[in-house]
């Protein structure tokens, strides 16, 4: 396994390709971590029902057991009738089947959506999560404050996993229009690269965007599950692959010491596929893979 | 409360820094204290520990709120916990909390984070003011539910007085608002507190 993923794996595309449905490109190994990833849903429009039932379409070929929710999960009003539009409804076949949605917040979210139970919160901004060898970091970006830092240097460190994944709403490395939140980065990836975590997925964006390793990590942006920002991903030696034609979600598999996925767009195409080594069993990680100064991650 | 390290950094800087308003370091004495932030955050502190006591009393007659499958539930109550607040401190009005000495202080300290930003943080901030809330707050109003909760400059954060978790700071345009969390009420606000 180790002589199989030292070298990274990655097969990036910026191109949809057109397979038939479904078509699941994930090994689906025995014990593996399966997951979904998405953000930016909670519209309760036309779009946001549309992904939730392509979402649906794949978990019957890739049974995932969890999501991930990378905030923005409620756009607008949060009385009752909205949980039920923007969340519930859409995603009914996934709850009934008992897949468990653990939310980040974002900025268009109430802080007190951490009671709602079906986010999995257990009341809390910020908290971690283990399944099976992977522990889970969940961030509320939108207040960063001293206590949350500690808290979450105190977790890293802590963490005997095999795989680090930490998630949260805005995105530190994006080539969007709002661009990325280098003060956030300042604060979070000194102690991401510190204690080794693997892979990060932020939203914020409407769009789809894979990074490749800055200072060893991978950084996903998958915030189009609902909303879109038609063509606002911009061409960047630090991109791997980007999408930004059509509302996207990302199916993922930790088996061992590699993480696969699979983005696929409104449509059921297939919009990046890959797998990714965990850091430990990576050759040692450069800055950034084009060694061009003109992308080094800029100094906050 | 967690005192962070940057926070005290900001104090020192202050006493080194700031020319203190009346009322304050004008005191006739022949040993002035040593820091004269000291007295105001101090005081600010009593004050939202003041806060935090009454909003206790007013949460053992609402009730805490634990994780619910029910949004009804959870709504109802943020409802209960805000007017509750609301007619506990019908008085209450701007500079309560953020009093014209510590509000000196508090806006010298976001000034001064903010000539010292880089480039790239200076476009992020810019780039965040779409984002920005625009409405007036005021004092026992609930922060509007139609606008997104702008994100608070992460470097900017530690260098303010903490908050206990049921407290937080948002930027509303150039105000700074102190917002109780979970009943989204609006307990006080500066104003003109960031720059332009």
């Amino acid at each position: 396994m180790k002589s199989l993923f030292g070298i990274i794996g990655i097969v990036a595309t910026c191109t949809t390709t057109t397979l038939s449905a479904q078509e699941i490109l994930l090994p689906r190994k025995d014990g593996s971590v399966r997951f979904l990833v998405f953000g930016d849903a909670g519209t309760g429009g036309r779009e946001q029902y549309q992904v939730a039932n392509q979402m649906l379409r794949y978990s019957q070929r890739f049974p995932f057991t969890f999501a991930i929710m990378l905030g923005d999960n409620i756009y607008g009003s949060e009385r009752p009738q909205d949980f039920d539009k923007k969340f519930t409804q859409p995603y009914r076949a996934l709850l009934d089947g008992k897949i468990e949605f653990n939310a980040a917040l974002g900025n268009h979210d109430d802080p007190n959506q951490r009671y709602f139970k079906p986010f999995n919160m257990g009341g809390n901004r910020y908290r971690t999560f283990k399944k099976g060898n992977v522990r889970f970091f969940v961030i509320d970006s939108n207040y960063l404050d001293p206590e949350q830092v500690k808290w979450l240097e105190k977790e890293l460190s802590a963490s005997q996993s095999e795989w680090k994944i930490a998630y949260f709403h805005h995105p530190l490395y994006t080539t969007a229009r709002r661009g990325p939140e280098v003060e956030l980065r300042a604060v979070l990836e000194p102690l991401f690269v510190k204690y080794g975590v693997d892979v990060v997925f932020t939203g914020h964006e409407h769009i789809y965007e894979r990074f490749n390793p800055q200072l060893g990590i991978y950084y996903f942006t998958v915030g189009g599950a609902a909303k879109l920002r038609r063509g606002d991903t911009h061409p960047s030696s630090l991109l791997a692959a980007r999408f930004d034609r059509d509302r996207s979600f990302l199916l993922a598999e930790i088996a061992g010491d590699s993480l696969y996925f699979q983005t696929i767009s409104r449509l059921g195409a297939i919009v990046d596929k890959g797998v990714i080594a965990r850091r430990e069993v990576r050759p040692p990680a450069t800055a950034v893979t084009t060694g061009s100064s003109s992308t080094a991650p800029k100094a906050p | 409360m967690f005192l962070s390290l940057d926070f005290r950094r900001a104090m020192l800087a202050l006493v080194a820094g700031v020319t203190l308003g009346s009322g304050l370091g004008c005191k006739k004495s022949n040993s002035p204290p040593a820091d004269p932030t000291k007295p105001v955050f101090d005081d600010f502190a009593k004050r939202v520990d003041a806060y935090m006591k009454l909003r206790k009393q007013v949460v053992d007659t609402v009730g805490e709120l634990d994780p619910t499958r029910s949004q009804t539930e959870i709504t109802a109550r943020a409802s209960r916990l805000a007017a509750a607040i609301i007619n506990a401190r019908p008085q209450a009005k701007p500079g309560d909390i953020f009093t014209p000495e510590v509000a000196t202080l508090i806006a010298t300290l976001i000034k001064q984070e903010y000539s010292r930003r880089s480039e790239p943080v200076q476009e992020t901030r810019e780039d965040q003011q779409d984002e920005l809330p625009d409405f007036a707050p005021k004092v026992n109003e609930l922060y509007p539910t139609t606008y997104p909760l702008a994100t608070f400059p992460a470097k900017l954060l530690p260098l303010l007085p903490p908050l206990p978790d049921a407290l937080e700071y948002r930027v509303v345009q150039r105000y700074l608002v102190l917002r109780d969390v979970e009943a989204n009420v609006i307990i006080d606000y500066m104003p003109n507190a960031v720059p332009l």
